[in-house]
């Protein structure tokens, strides 16, 4: 009965409770998404948002305006930071990337270590899971459900342009439709997912669950949903571990799923069947 | 009996994996000048990796006399890099020996005199990247003059290259081996094999080698380039065929 | 102060000549990890009492070698894993700092710097990692341009290709190290690339890139420092703030020519 109340015990806890609801449904949706962000080899642009975002959530929390709307606009200037960064042919897109990052990450850490600025930088950088309030589970199940949906109804599209963007657009797929709509779920994630995990870690619920699955999966579908599946188990675990050993919780969160990934990408890989391997195999090797 | 200027006996090579060349056995004597026929990942440019000494044979040996130069095709270079001709040229005097060394005057002067042979000597000071597809070949050609090998490696030197620039470039490699070089030479225009005083053809093994006339068969062509070769004139009375290869070059390189 | 900004200007000699060959090899995620990974090492250290740099060097080394060695596995894998590697980093430095050792106040100087935390061992290491640096470029600066230009050439030339980029990128780790304690883990690429990418905005030869790039991270640093001090913030982000706003400035102020048309003449 011991383990049974243990169990138990966070579900009780309207907190924990809230925590437990919130990963459950970020890691359904975030954990497909980053299925395809990872074939996609989008793993470093993501990053790279994820952190050029602080100094709109900065300036959101500075204003006591909801973070959700920091999150968005965040992400959006970090978009077109690092589009116009990249757009110079003299330097190299990684490089410019790195200058406005740098320059974002920095202009964050300035607003929000200034004098009078209220002390809540270590909340927009490791996220503040355990005071997930009623409106950002509400933003947090939108998500989930549209994002999913759109997931679904996605999933032939993005197949075909991950494996072969020439051949789909000879199917009337137009590849850069498709990959402008994953980068908007992708905003669309990050912006929501931040207020749990924060920005420096909020790509592990992408990534890792990805990762963890990738060399197992035969097929594009059930590559996303195992990869959904990761994230919801390892997102609830990192919540039990971070209150059965008094640590914070989006960063126990973020360690059960690199831990996933981890273990995941150890594991051997069982006989990938052609096809499914070669859509994860054809996008990585380039 | 001279010593060859390059050897292969019984190489086989891999990049950690199975063999992706294998077979290749032959010998080139010093002055010759060898052209290397094959499809798009046949093996050509393993072959040269190889001879370089950046790939460890899987099984068999390679040896070459004293250190070939190298020039590649100008897509693996960097074209963004801030360098001009000049610097490129002079990156020949690395082989030295002594590249943790500033490059002293007389290197400079033999860059100098390289690039003025192969007729850019205007363009000395001009950024690499923005220079047309043949002077660039040209460049790699001044650095593998001011390397003074015996032996040159050329992969594809001719592909993309405008006609006047061919020309010169062609000019340059009778000039090469007037002085006793070694040429090996990589390429797809099969016609061209003719010249040579030998030819390998490979196709993940070594299909042939001999002096063109004689290994140059349909039955070799059609295993070297499978559906890629297109016969234009099967000339039964010896002599080979003449035939031209159809590529699918990749769009990314 | 004229200890911090003698810390900085050495910082940023180093920032300015590795940045350079950062920016031609591609390595700016690089260097951005190798800062970010020592996160957790040194919140032990800081915690501990250990010394920073002991610690920082032993996990920057590791991480130099381990991207090495995965790096040749392939590209893909090396980007997700790097990035979940730091994401690894961070969280273990705050649970560390937040529930083991509770030094919860740590957290801000390790990520963004300190001015005031600066000189002493750390200035002996800035030093050292600025010599290094001048060393190195003297040294292994032609090879690193041949071997950055076309590798296969560079290796037919007699270069030890391999040898020469393990060295590039420990060279790297041990300066990110020197550069902690005034910009912080997150913000070594504030004086490891930011000014070096501003440089290639304007010059036109490696000698031209070098020079530039350490004379745009010497004024960064110091105007980062000063308006670091006046408006009482950390030093990392004024001088990362700086830095991007002089980026953005030389890129719009001198648009880049673009490529002439190839006629193909001889």
């Amino acid at each position: 009965m011991d383990l049974f109340d243990a169990l138990l015990d966070p579900w009780r806890s309207g907190i924990e409770r809230r925590a437990l609801i919130e990963m459950a449904l970020l890691g359904g949706f975030c954990g497909g998404l980053g299925f395809w962000v990872t074939t996609f080899r989008l793993s470093y642009p993501a990053e790279s948002l994820a952190h050029g975002m602080l100094p709109g959530l900065v300036i959101a929390a500075l204003a006591g305006v909801p973070l959700l709307l920091g999150g968005v606009a965040g992400v959006l200037v970090a978009a077109t930071a690092i589009g116009l960064a990249g757009r110079d042919p003299r330097v190299g897109s990684d490089t410019a990337t790195a200058v406005a990052v740098t320059g974002m990450l920095g202009l964050g850490g300035l607003l929000a270590l200034a004098p009078d600025a209220p002390a809540r930088l270590e909340e927009l950088l490791f996220g503040n899971l355990l005071a997930i309030s009623d409106s950002e589970l509400l933003a947090a199940a939108l998500l989930a459900a549209l994002g999913g949906f759109a997931l679904v109804a996605l999933h032939r599209p993005l197949s075909a342009v991950a494996l072969d963007p020439q051949g789909a657009s000879s199917l009337g797929i137009q590849p850069t439709a498709v990959t402008l709509a994953l980068l908007g779920m992708l905003a669309a994630a990050l912006a929501v997912a931040v207020q749990g995990l924060g920005s420096l870690l909020v790509l592990a619920v992408l990534v890792a669950p990805a990762m963890a699955v990738r060399r197992h999966a035969t097929s594009p579908a059930q590559g996303m949903s195992a990869a959904a599946l990761t994230a919801i188990v390892a997102g609830i675990a990192g919540v039990y571990a971070s209150d059965a050993l008094d640590i914070a919780a989006g960063a126990s969160v973020a360690l059960a799923l690199c831990l996933a990934a981890l273990v995941g990408s150890a594991l051997p890989a069982r006989q990938a069947g052609r096809n499914g391997g070669a859509l994860l195999r054809s996008r990585a090797s380039q | 009996m001279t010593r060859p200027a390059v050897k292969a006996s019984e190489l086989a090579l891999s990049y950690d994996g199975p063999a992706v060349l294998d077979g290749v056995d032959f010998s080139l004597d010093p002055g010759s000048s060898l052209c290397v026929l094959g499809p798009n990942g046949g093996g050509k440019t393993t072959l040269f990796r190889a001879l370089i000494g950046e790939l460890t044979p899987l099984h068999g040996s390679v040896a070459v006399d004293r250190r070939p130069a190298y020039v590649a095709q100008t897509e693996r270079t960097r074209l963004d890099f801030p360098v001009s001709a000049l610097d490129v040229a002079l990156m020949g005097s690395l082989a030295d020996g002594r590249w943790w060394l500033p490059a002293r005057r007389r290197d400079r002067d033999s860059a100098g005199a390289a690039l003025r042979r192969v007729g850019l000597g205007d363009q000395a000071h001009v950024r690499f990247g923005e220079l047309s597809g043949g002077q660039r070949q040209r460049v790699l050609l001044a650095r593998a003059l001011v390397q003074d090998a015996a032996v040159l490696l050329l992969d594809e030197p001719l592909a993309g290259v405008d006609p006047a620039s061919a020309d010169r470039i062609a000019a340059l490699f009778a000039e090469l081996r007037n002085e006793g070089r070694t040429l090996l030479v990589s390429t797809h225009d099969v016609e061209s094999a003719r010249a040579f005083d030998r030819v390998l053809c490979l196709n993940h093994r070594q299909v042939a080698f001999g002096e063109p006339s004689a290994a140059l068969t349909r039955t070799v062509l059609e295993q070297t380039y499978g559906d890629e070769i297109v016969v234009i004139e099967d000339d039964a009375a010896g002599g080979g065929v003449r035939a031209v290869t159809v590529q699918h070059h990749s769009h990314s390189h | 102060m004229r200890i911090a900004l003698l810390e900085v200007s050495l910082v940023a000699v180093a920032g300015g000549l590795l940045g350079a060959w950062i920016v031609l090899r591609r390595l700016a995620f690089f260097a951005h990890a190798v800062g970010t990974a020592t996160f957790p090492g040194l919140v032990i250290a800081d915690a501990t009492g250990f010394s920073a740099t002991v610690a920082g060097l032993a996990v920057a080394l590791g991480f130099a070698g381990g991207v090495e060695r995965v790096g040749r596995a392939g590209r893909d894998l090396g980007d997700a894993a790097t990035a979940l590697v730091l994401v690894a980093a961070l969280a273990l430095g705050v649970v560390l700092a937040s529930d083991v050792y509770e030094s919860g106040a740590a957290v801000d100087r390790l990520l963004f710097g300190s001015a005031l935390a600066l000189g002493g061992e750390d200035l002996w290491v800035a030093a050292i990692a600025a010599a290094l640096a001048v060393v190195a470029t003297a040294i292994l600066g032609r090879g690193w341009t041949a071997v950055g230009f076309d590798s296969t050439g560079a290796s037919a030339l007699g270069i030890p290709t391999r040898v020469a980029d393990l060295l590039l990128l420990a060279l790297v780790a041990v300066a990110a190290v020197a550069a902690l304690p005034a910009v912080g883990a997150l913000l070594v690429t504030s004086l490891f690339v930011v000014p070096a990418a501003t440089a290639t905005l304007i010059s036109g030869s490696v000698q031209g890139l070098l020079g530039a790039s350490v004379g745009i991270a010497l004024a960064q640093g110091a105007l980062g420092l000063y308006g670091s001090l006046w408006l009482d913030v950390p030093p990392g982000p004024a001088v990362a703030v700086v830095g991007a706003a002089l980026y953005a400035v030389v890129a719009v102020a001198r648009p880049g020519h673009v490529a002439p048309a190839r006629v193909e003449a001889a």
